[in-house]
């Protein structure tokens, strides 16, 4: 009787700790280096999605090496900070990502240095070599970049009777004000969670102002930034914007652009696939222009650059790794990318090759040395979850207690 | 008998339910006492401990700017969820406790909200409110009750105001079958004898109801009534996926709010957990005496 008890005892708690360590997950037993690697998905739908681009090249990959396998992950792009910062938290890392790069995983010692894990360096687009670095040494490989301009649709210009692209904030608002009166939306403004932090940087510049100062000190709250602000919510009052900007993401406001619905936006070249799928605008319904400034249209644009990165975990494979990245960042893939995205590449060598197969695209590329990037500072990570979720609500009558809470992040640091 | 013999039936009980008691300890227990330790732990946003904090989690957590409203918000949240529902609920039991052609059908299409995925009934509301073309926005434009749209009057999810009354619409539509299913039950386990007699007595249907149907349907108005506090305090989908409880933390409750500082900080955010935890441990405990003290009624 009692071994029977005993024996029910034993194998109830080993059922319970099975139970339990079950969910930690299966021990890999392959003798076969398996990568995983995590992408943002830049497409617009099934149709156009990344995972199609990333699965050919883990396909090609494989095949070329067949002791190492890539498994392919695309998250979507309002997710996809969430996701991985979920899985460093976790300790599940990646061994490879591509989209935002963060050099506080370069602060733990999370990353790889390029140079472990690239044959190349050098031919990594040297513009965002410091966007992609932590205290001199660099962790983040250009994967695909693309600069900021003004896209403003023609149809809604003439029906409003409008000449040209306006060039001062007070032209935009008087342009956005004529269109809204037609019954559209005049400036699409997508403060949403999830690229505010795009939209507002635009507009700061637009008045001299900006996150932080040449010398890379904070400063979001300075008089410039709130002046900015003040005349972001004139807009929005003035009803010259959609309703709500602080709850209006990017991707919807472009969706309603290549739908005729916008009459101004600060747009990427993404757009341009966008307005072909919608159907709605033809080439000669739209036009670009820099973007807006108070006085006049700013001289440099923002420069945005998406990076690849490759992490730690074990230390078991970096090989596989390195042969991995060598084979993603050739100027096959990087051409295809920047061709079903309408990116501009992050290698030297793909940028060259890519400019001599589109010549629409060069002003873009020769813009970006000279664009103004983000922040490279460790705690930027947090800086701008803070603005994802708080600028909307500077929209208002008091932005400088948002801003000021903002600043407050940036200076506690963690 | 022997000694040993009777300290071995004394044991026998503690053998049968020790692997529940162990599985109990282990998924229910240590979390608990994870969730607290982190609470006074200094955590990077990456994950890595950076040594005790103190009380210092809960210092940041208090000095949020945002907290207070937050939490008037989860209170109002809770009671106007659960009191429309259970009033609606109430209705709906008594109609399907009525025998009427096709109740059967009426019932299993009451389970509907219930089956189907919060979070997909979420985004199907977010779409019928979308500014610009949401089927919602669209009637009230063909009936005349909506001038234009992509304006502050058709971006019901814009502004806090709307967006939280909206959202508590679908947190009442999702809680509904459940309430409505509890009550039903306490509603048939009523002897009909009671009412033959309050008949053969001249009572009314009013005063049936109140003083016979009701009295009787207490146990299972107070679980279902707890049960929902419970839920409709812990629930995530709806705020997420209609408002990110957005703009800024206006339409968050502590719920979506933990989630939100999950993401930078940890510690502060397990402080959060610990105060919610607090929470819901209190309408527990309601909940226990309630069921223990029907359990003494019969």
């Amino acid at each position: 009787m009692r071994l029977t008890c005993r024996t029910f005892l034993a194998g109830g708690l080993s059922a319970a700790l099975a139970l339990t360590f079950g969910l930690l997950g299966p021990v890999s037993a392959h003798a076969d280096t398996v990568l995983t690697v995590v992408a943002a998905d830049y497409g617009t739908g099934p149709k156009d999605s990344s995972q199609i681009y990333w699965q050919k090249i883990a396909d090609d990959f494989h095949a070329a090496n067949p002791s190492i396998t890539v498994k392919v992950q695309t998250v979507n792009w309002n997710d996809f900070d969430t996701k991985i910062q979920t899985m460093v938290q976790n300790r599940q890392y990646p061994d490879i990502t591509e989209g935002d790069y963060f050099s506080n995983y370069a602060q733990e010692g999370l990353l790889y240095k390029v140079s472990d894990v690239m044959t190349d360096p050098s031919n990594l687009m040297p513009a965002f070599t410091k966007l992609g670095s932590y205290q001199g040494a660099q962790y983040g490989m250009p994967f695909t970049t693309s600069s900021r301009t003004l896209f403003y649709n023609k149809k809604l210009f003439a029906e409003a009777g409008i000449a040209g692209a306006p060039t001062t904030w007070d032209e935009l608002m008087t342009d956005a004000g004529k269109i809204a009166a037609k019954g559209h939306i005049g400036y699409g403004m997508p403060l949403g969670p999830e690229e505010a932090q795009a939209e507002t940087l635009l507009w700061l510049l637009g008045n001299g102002g900006g996150y932080q100062d040449a010398s890379g000190k904070w400063t979001i709250n300075s008089p410039q930034n709130v002046e900015t602000l003040e005349f972001m919510t004139k807009l929005v009052k003035a009803g010259d914007t959609e309703p709500n900007p602080g709850t209006k993401n990017r991707a919807a406001i472009l969706e309603q652009f290549a739908q005729g619905q916008i009459g101004i936006v600060n747009g990427i070249t993404t757009l341009l696939p966008i307005i072909k799928s919608a159907g709605a605008l033809t080439d000669a319904d739209w036009g670009t222009a820099p973007i807006t400034g108070k006085a006049g249209p700013l001289d440099s644009t923002l420069g945005v650059c998406d990076f690849m990165a490759a992490f730690k975990t074990d230390g078991s494979k970096q090989a596989a790794i390195k042969k991995f990245i060598d084979f993603a960042l050739s100027d096959k893939y990087q051409i295809a990318f920047s061709q079903e995205y309408n990116l501009l590449p992050g290698t030297v060598s793909g940028a060259a090759a890519f400019s001599k197969l589109d010549p629409a695209l060069a002003p873009f590329m020769a813009a970006l040395p000279k664009a103004v990037q983000y922040p490279s500072d460790t705690v930027w990570a947090q800086v701008k979850t803070q603005i994802q979720q708080q600028i909307g609500t500077a929209i208002g009558p008091d932005p400088k207690s948002v801003l000021d809470s903002l600043q407050q992040t940036a200076e506690k640091g963690e | 008998m022997s000694a040993s013999r009777l300290r071995a039936s004394s044991f026998a009980p503690l053998l049968w339910v020790g692997p529940a008691m162990a599985l109990i300890a282990l998924v229910v227990l240590w979390p608990v006492v994870i969730m607290i330790r982190t609470a006074f732990q200094h955590i990077s946003p990456d994950g890595f401990i950076l040594g005790w904090a103190g009380w210092r989690n809960f210092r940041y957590l208090f000095e949020e700017p945002d907290l207070y409203g937050i939490l008037i918000r989860t209170v109002i949240w809770v009671i106007v969820v659960v009191a429309a529902t259970m009033l609606i609920s109430l209705a709906m039991a008594q109609l399907f406790n009525q025998n009427f052609p096709g109740r059967r059908v009426a019932r299993w299409a009451l389970i509907a909200p219930w089956a189907a995925s919060v979070m997909m009934t979420s985004i199907v509301f977010r779409w019928a409110l979308d500014p610009n073309n949401g089927v919602i926005n669209v009637f009230l434009h063909d009936i005349g009750w909506l001038a234009r749209f992509n304006t502050d009057a058709s971006d019901w999810l814009g502004s806090p105001g709307t967006a939280f009354a909206w959202m508590m619409v679908v947190a009442v539509f999702v809680s509904i079958p459940f309430a409505t299913y509890a009550l039903l039950a306490g509603l048939q386990s009523i002897p009909t004898d009671i009412y033959e007699a309050a008949k053969v007595d001249g009572a009314g249907a009013w005063r049936t109801y109140r003083t016979i149907t009701l009295p009787l349907l207490r146990p299972a108005f107070v679980v279902a009534l707890l049960i929902n506090v419970i839920n409709v305090f812990n629930s995530f989908p709806i705020i997420w996926e209609m408002t990110r409880g957005g703009p800024g933390h206006q339409t968050s409750t502590t719920t979506t709010f933990m989630y939100q500082l999950k993401q930078s900080y940890i510690g502060e955010s397990a402080a959060m957990s610990v105060l919610n935890f607090a929470l819901v441990m209190i309408v527990v405990m309601l909940y226990l005496r309630a069921t223990a003290k029907r359990r003494e009624d019969i």
